[in-house]
């Protein structure tokens, strides 16, 4: 291995030439941040900051927080227990088992569905990857608890909390199985669907 | 050269024995031809019309399936013209499909999910509600049978045909309302049924045992052999090493011995490996208390009392489920290096050993009678075998007896009976893997052992074939050892200290 000797660029002697230029951004940023203080603490301007947790502060809905199961019409979870959302969560902290439901119309059920929350890395791929909009992201982001056994969410608990307030419903149809998938209307049923005022 | 013929298969000269089959060339010469009703156990239907290809000089394309090669004939697998058909090949087949993959046991394994990956990738033009057919039909006690998801290959009807001659399946309705059944309310019964699950291409038939257990995917595939019985099928299980449990066994294709099938029973042999039936840590008697020790203490005190009473005074009781290796590894220790004696086979009360059913199946249910009986003709001293006379066994008093127990529980019902016989040894030395042995009483320690989908080796069939072992997984015991690592340890100098 040979050595190659490059030239070193001259030195600038000039410490305040050379320090001009973070000074300069250092001093805009600092008035920015002081111009904001004062007018917010003159109540010129309105604040973001929220004293929690006395005062809630909502997230939206496409936040990515605590994990929920969407329902069926009946109130019987959506999931159908295709192991999808286990298969593609990096973490490996989705856990199912899955069972023979006693209705031929919905065949395949969870009998345990469990989320290591400990594990969660909050990425989504869960939601992404369910084909049936059972398992989403909600704006639960306050997540505390004392004992490790209560950090493994249950099915119970994922589909139930009280905060869901009785539970939200799949936008995806139950009956998926016995319709045609991807069914594009006809010209003629398209036609009618347009006469009676519902497209 | 009048017996093969040499044809063309993309750009290459192919020769194959006369009679021979397009497909089965092209099978010969790993060139894929995507199909669903052509299997190389089963006869020629040429029903799906989706292995087409391209014949120089034919009008249209032919099927590779029941087309005989013949010479000079120049075949092409991946002209436009064929991907085409395999295209409408396939949306013709999903016409009437539900598409239910998330609850369908074949995603993963399934033929119209490959084929569509490899060939299809085209948006649906189907506009028609689908046709719907009875979904989860009970067709007997291992069957689950799906018509919606059948595309009506056939190959379950030729199965039950040509294999095990039940012809209990039948294709019943026409056109887009046909559909698989069996005639009236009648079940399939035979002990072959799981190969239909295995030969259905799509999820029409699935295991009643493996239904909902598992997705495909996550498992893992290690080939060995059944040790069900002495016919020694090759087969591949399937399993999670991440949770130590085993989920199913396939068979593998094997033209000498099982050629592609295997039967139910053999699938039930991975049962007794799971973690909640094995014993997992060697226990002892101490002081008339069950406790749990390391292997090594357990073995010491065999040694121990092996040299206390003799060799003269100790007997090996040898059941047949132990791999040639193994056995190899226990007689050389005990019988040559420390001269016992008296060796009694453990192979049950059965006495239609000789039975055969026709197919795979013999009533001999040890897997390696004769490669116990070879490792036995080498050796010197007294072999019994022990069906009834366990009691005179113990009616001769051997001071220690060395237990290598049978694995697969259902196949030994006697095990537990014959347990209860040994009681009166002064100290009898389980090597099992089985936990529900540590309910005997008169044991003085129990070994772990490693099941057979654990272990690499051989055993000998009722030909006296070799049947390798050939993979193994990690033990879903801890502690458990083959026969071969518990004698090493046995045969290392003893510890001065005692654990």
């Amino acid at each position: 291995m040979a050595i190659i000797r490059v030239p070193r660029p001259p030195r600038d002697t000039n410490v305040f030439a050379a320090a001009w230029g973070y000074t300069t951004t250092i001093c805009t940023g600092l008035t920015l941040t002081l111009t904001i203080f004062f007018r917010q603490l003159l109540k010129r301007e309105k604040s973001e900051t929220v004293e929690w947790p006395e005062q809630p502060a909502t997230y939206g809905e496409r936040f990515k927080g605590k994990h929920f199961l969407t329902k069926r019409e009946d109130g019987q979870v959506r999931c159908t227990a295709c192991f999808l959302c286990a298969t593609a969560c990096p973490a490996q902290c989705i856990h199912i088992e899955a069972g023979q439901h006693p209705s031929n119309e919905i065949e395949k059920f969870p009998v345990r569905f469990e989320i290591d929350i400990l594990r969660c890395v909050f990425c989504g791929y869960c939601e992404e990857a369910c084909p049936v909009d059972a398992i989403r992201l909600g704006p639960e982001y306050a997540i505390v608890d004392t004992s490790e056994k209560k950090w493994v969410y249950t099915k119970d608990y994922l589909a139930d909390r009280p905060a869901l307030q009785g539970g939200i419903h799949s936008i995806k149809p139950e009956n998926e199985k016995h319709t045609s998938i991807g069914h594009e209307p006809t010209a003629g049923e398209r036609k009618s669907q347009a006469h009676h005022g519902h497209s | 050269m009048a017996d093969t013929v040499t044809f063309r298969l993309n750009d290459k000269n192919v020769t194959v024995p006369k009679g021979w089959t397009v497909m089965q060339a092209a099978k010969q010469e790993k060139v894929d031809i995507p199909h669903f009703c052509w299997h190389p156990g089963l006869s020629v239907a040429g029903v799906c019309r989706f292995c087409m290809v391209h014949v120089q000089g034919a009008r249209k394309l032919e099927i590779a399936c029941n087309l005989q090669a013949t010479e000079g004939m120049v075949v092409r697998t991946d002209t436009p013209e064929v991907k085409e058909a395999h295209k409408w090949g396939l949306e013709f087949h999903l016409i009437n499909h539900p598409l239910d993959c998330p609850v369908c046991d074949q995603a993963g394994e399934c033929g119209l999910q490959d084929f569509y990956m490899e060939v299809g990738k085209y948006p649906s033009q189907m506009t028609r509600p689908k046709v719907l057919k009875p979904k989860a039909v009970d067709l007997g006690p291992r069957l689950i049978l799906d018509t919606e998801r059948c595309i009506l290959c056939s190959r379950c009807v030729r199965f039950e045909e040509e294999v095990t001659k039940t012809n209990a399946l039948g294709i019943f309705d026409r056109g887009d309302r046909a559909i698989i059944g069996t005639y009236g309310e009648e079940k399939i019964a035979h002990n072959y049924q799981e190969n239909l699950v295995d030969i259905c291409p799509v999820g029409a038939f699935t295991s009643k045992k493996f239904r909902f257990k598992q997705r495909v995917w996550f498992l893992q595939e290690k080939s060995t052999i059944c040790p069900g019985c002495s016919t020694g099928c090759k087969i591949q299980v399937h399993a999670r090493t991440d949770r130590r449990t085993y989920y199913r066994v396939k068979p593998q294709t094997d033209e000498a011995v099982n050629g592609f099938w295997m039967c139910d029973k053999g699938r039930d042999t991975i049962t007794h490996l799971n973690r909640e039936s094995r014993l997992p840590q060697a226990q002892m008697m101490i002081e008339g208390k069950k406790q749990t020790v390391p292997v090594p203490q357990a073995l010491n005190s065999l040694q121990r009392a092996i040299a206390a009473a003799g060799a003269q005074h100790t007997a090996l009781l040898v059941s047949a489920h132990y791999t040639v290796e193994e056995y190899q590894a226990f007689f050389d220790y005990f019988c040559t290096q420390l001269g016992v004696k008296t060796i009694y086979q453990w192979r049950g009360d059965k006495e239609d050993r000789d039975a055969f059913d026709g197919i795979l199946w013999r009533g001999d249910e040890n897997p390696n009678t004769a490669g116990l009986l070879a490792s036995l003709s080498q050796i010197q001293g007294r072999k019994v075998e022990a069906r009834n006379e366990l009691v005179a066994c113990v009616a001769q008093d051997p001071k220690v007896l060395i237990a290598l127990c049978p694995e697969v529980p259902f196949t030994s019902t006697w095990f537990q009976g014959d347990l209860a016989k040994l009681e009166g040894i002064s100290h009898v030395s389980l090597w099992t893997c089985r936990y529900e042995a540590t309910e005997a009483a008169g044991i003085t320690s129990w070994i772990p052992m490693k099941g057979f989908a654990e272990k690499t080796g051989h055993f000998l069939n009722y030909q006296g074939a070799k049947r390798e072992l050939e993979e193994a997984f990690p033990s879903a015991a801890a502690s458990a050892l083959s026969v071969v690592e518990a004698v090493q340890q046995l045969a290392l100098p003893q510890p001065s200290v005692t654990l």
